[in-house]
């Protein structure tokens, strides 16, 4: 008991600096997330001012939903090939830029200027150069080109291509300060032990920026699952439903739907699905990293 | 020196795209949602235009529509409306059709105050009155300036929470030398339609632009074609209501064979990239003159006027869209477009009064059809708003019009479910019964 006083007594400072931080994660996001989840038991139609309890209905409904599975499977197959593409490509950039080449820091802007637009605005762009601006270019070359957006069967790629370019920038700095991290000594060592290129990438390198690795591949995976305005501004879940994902399928259910109480269950079940992946994924590759 | 280059473009696009984020948060009297309807009362008394602008407090009111296309053009109405009364500021909020409903339920449900906004009359007026966020408007003097048969048509549950202000034709729009040179005559059933449709193929062109990359384009189709077939063919006018209710089926309704089918045949006679080209692209298309037919609103006259004023001039004719095989049926679609009503809860009442009885007068009405190229349902409006238009005039003369959307009277959206199934079927990913079985399980797990 003294000691639990003493404690309290010795980090009281601490206690109380991390107050603020803490009333604003309880007001602003735990609060709001409970008053939320409570309308996930109702049959709220999102407008009308009194609603109805029904219990574990939604739920239900949710996992004998047929729809609901085809729209994860979109979600995962897009979250999973965006996040390889942008850490592979974003990594290749990253060495690139932290060897020596000319112009370095010109290549990084350039690298870095696709991310800096605003999603929607790319979505834009890019459903203008599938539409217009890509059939007019190759037509001088003879070939006759089709929006991926309007077919169903290359729609989730043409979405996955937009995602890549917009998406490599931010990656690819934490990729290049993880890489300026690697003391050079290292490498400079392995060389004179005979170590190929090749070897001293997949042994020495690689395992030293595993932390940025991890973040990365956190960060670029939770935030394609959670797409919502990339979609909506290029294909609103079409053709044939085949870019529909959850985001857009929750938001079709609460509004245009008029189940906003079903549509909450969905963000809910969402919700629990992203923390089972995030705590999964970061137990795996935080294993792999190497302390220095 | 590079790197501070390099820093300095990213501050600019920064800024950029900034400036291009903060032009929306325009709300500048929105207030709490405790507002009291009680305080209500003494506004309406006061309603009728008073020309006391001198000593008037300025006060600014909020408009929300969807004619986003035109924004330019609702501008100017709006613009003429504040020179006018000095005292009162219109904070114009367009938004995308797509858009529009979800964005004004969640304002509305957030307890936002949009003064003035626009709503289609039925399904969407009836959803908004019931939850209590229009004001009635019953009664208003403005309602003087329309025919009584029209105030009527848009009343909801007998009583005026809307104002009518345009009305617009749907149809086909039609290019007048592709179809003389292929000597095409004006379709009048659904298989001539067609018919003509492969004629302009095997000539070369693109017989329909379709833009189908909007939902809205083909939802406007199948939100037209379908009650028509429905209503008119088979004789089953309140089938959407008992859509509603889980008593009919998509299955139980031959019009939806016909219409899959119809939707099958002019996705093949569409423009190349059928579901990549949005509406912006295909009236850019049209406008160059080399696509047979359009189905659309009067919406694009305008962009097709700058575009081609020569076409636009000369070039292009409108005719009713055949959704039938029997020549009589096939009338001319003819719409309301947006009404305008009042919030329940807006702080300022008598001046969103003002503005909607502006928009309800002669002055505004002719601003409608010069600005906006639709036609206005105030009494003594002009109606000259395209030549391509004047083609119709024999079939408002003869009273050859009707309104398809009075037999929808359901609220759940099965048309953009429908939009999404079909595009399964003209990819063959869907047969015809499975589309109609997909779309009868969905209308089950959502019906009332």
């Amino acid at each position: 008991m003294g000691n639990i006083k003493r404690l309290i007594r010795g980090e009281m400072w601490y206690i109380l600096f991390l107050l603020p931080g803490l009333c604003l994660f309880i007001f602003a996001v735990l609060v709001p997330l409970i008053m939320g989840a409570r309308y996930s038991f109702t049959n709220w139609d999102g407008l009308s001012r009194t609603v109805h309890y029904n219990g574990w209905d939604n739920y239900v409904r949710a996992f004998s939903d047929s729809d609901l599975w085809i729209v994860l499977a979109n979600t995962f197959k897009y979250a999973f090939i965006v996040t390889l593409l942008v850490n592979f490509i974003a990594l290749l950039l990253a060495l690139f830029l932290d060897s020596y080449v000319k112009f370095k820091n010109g290549f990084r802007a350039i690298f870095f200027l696709s991310g800096a637009i605003s999603t929607v605005l790319s979505g834009f762009i890019w459903k203008y150069n599938y539409a217009i601006g890509f059939p007019s270019l190759f037509k001088m070359f003879g070939l006759d080109v089709n929006s991926p957006l309007g077919d169903p069967n290359y729609a989730l790629f043409g979405l996955i291509l937009i995602a890549v370019w917009q998406g490599i920038g931010a990656p690819m700095i934490i990729y290049i300060a993880g890489l300026q991290g690697v003391s050079g000594e290292l490498v400079e060592s392995a060389k004179i032990d005979g170590a190929s290129t090749v070897q001293s990438f997949f042994h020495i390198t690689l395992p030293l920026i595993a932390p940025s690795i991890t973040i990365n591949i956190l960060l670029v995976l939770t935030g394609s699952l959670k797409v919502f305005d990339l979609v909506y501004v290029t294909t609103q879940g079409g053709p044939a439903f085949s870019t529909e994902v959850i985001s857009t399928f929750i938001y079709k259910n609460s509004f245009a739907n008029f189940q906003a109480g079903y549509g909450t269950a969905l963000s809910i079940i969402f919700f629990l699905i992203l923390v089972l992946v995030t705590i999964v994924q970061i137990s795996i590759f935080r294993r792999r990293e190497v302390e220095m | 020196m590079k790197k501070s280059l390099a820093l300095g473009l990213c501050a600019l696009l920064m800024t950029l795209l900034l400036a291009a984020c903060g032009g929306n948060n325009n709300e500048p009297q929105s207030s709490p949602a405790s507002s009291d309807p009680a305080a209500s009362a003494p506004a309406e008394s006061s309603a009728a235009p008073t020309e006391s602008a001198a000593e008037e407090k300025p006060v600014t009111i909020s408009f929300m529509h969807f004619k986003s296309d035109v924004t330019d053009g609702v501008q100017k109405i709006v613009d003429q409306f504040e020179e006018a009364n000095p005292n009162i500021t219109v904070d114009v909020q367009p938004v995308k059709y797509d858009d529009y409903y979800t964005l004004l339920k969640t304002k509305m449900a957030g307890g936002d105050v949009v003064d003035v906004f626009t709503l289609n009359n039925g399904a969407q007026t009836k959803l908004f009155v019931d939850g209590g966020y229009v004001e009635d408007l019953t009664g208003q003097p403005l309602f003087e300036n329309f025919d009584p048969s029209v105030v009527k048509a848009q009343e909801t549950d007998g009583k005026n929470y809307i104002v009518p202000v345009n009305a617009t034709p749907i149809a086909v729009f039609y290019n007048k030398k592709i179809f003389s040179d292929l000597g095409i005559a004006i379709p009048r059933t659904y298989d001539e339609l067609i018919a003509a449709g492969k004629k302009i193929k095997e000539a070369g062109k693109t017989p329909f632009a379709l833009g189908w990359k909007d939902g809205w384009t083909l939802g406007m189709w199948i939100g037209r074609d379908l009650p028509s077939n429905t209503a008119l063919v088979e004789n089953q006018p309140d089938f959407f209501a008992q859509l509603e209710t889980g008593a009919a089926k998509f299955a139980d309704n031959p019009a939806t064979r016909t219409m899959i089918q119809h939707a099958k045949q002019i996705f093949d006679l569409g423009n190349k990239d059928q579901l990549g080209v949005d509406y912006n692209g295909v009236v850019d298309l049209f406008a160059k003159g080399d696509v047979g037919m359009m189905y659309m609103g009067t919406w694009p006259l305008a962009d097709i006027q700058k575009k081609n004023p020569e076409l636009y001039e000369t070039g292009i004719g409108y005719f009713p869209y055949p959704f039938s095989n029997d020549a009589s049926l096939n009338k001319l679609e003819f719409n309301p477009d947006a009404s305008l009503a009042v919030g329940s809860n807006s702080k300022n009442k008598e001046a969103a009064l003002k503005f909607v009885a502006f928009m309800a007068s002669k002055e505004g009405g002719d601003s409608w059809v010069k600005n906006i190229n639709s036609l206005s349902y105030v009494k003594g409006a002009s109606a000259d708003i395209a030549p391509a238009v004047t083609e119709l005039q024999p079939y408002f003369d003869n009273g050859e019009v009707y309104d398809s959307q009075v037999y929808i009277k359901s609220t759940i959206d099965w048309q953009n479910q429908f939009v999404q199934n079909l595009q399964k079927l003209f990819f063959n990913k869907a047969t015809e019964d499975e589309v109609i079985a997909t779309m009868d399980d969905w209308v089950s797990k959502n019906h009332k």
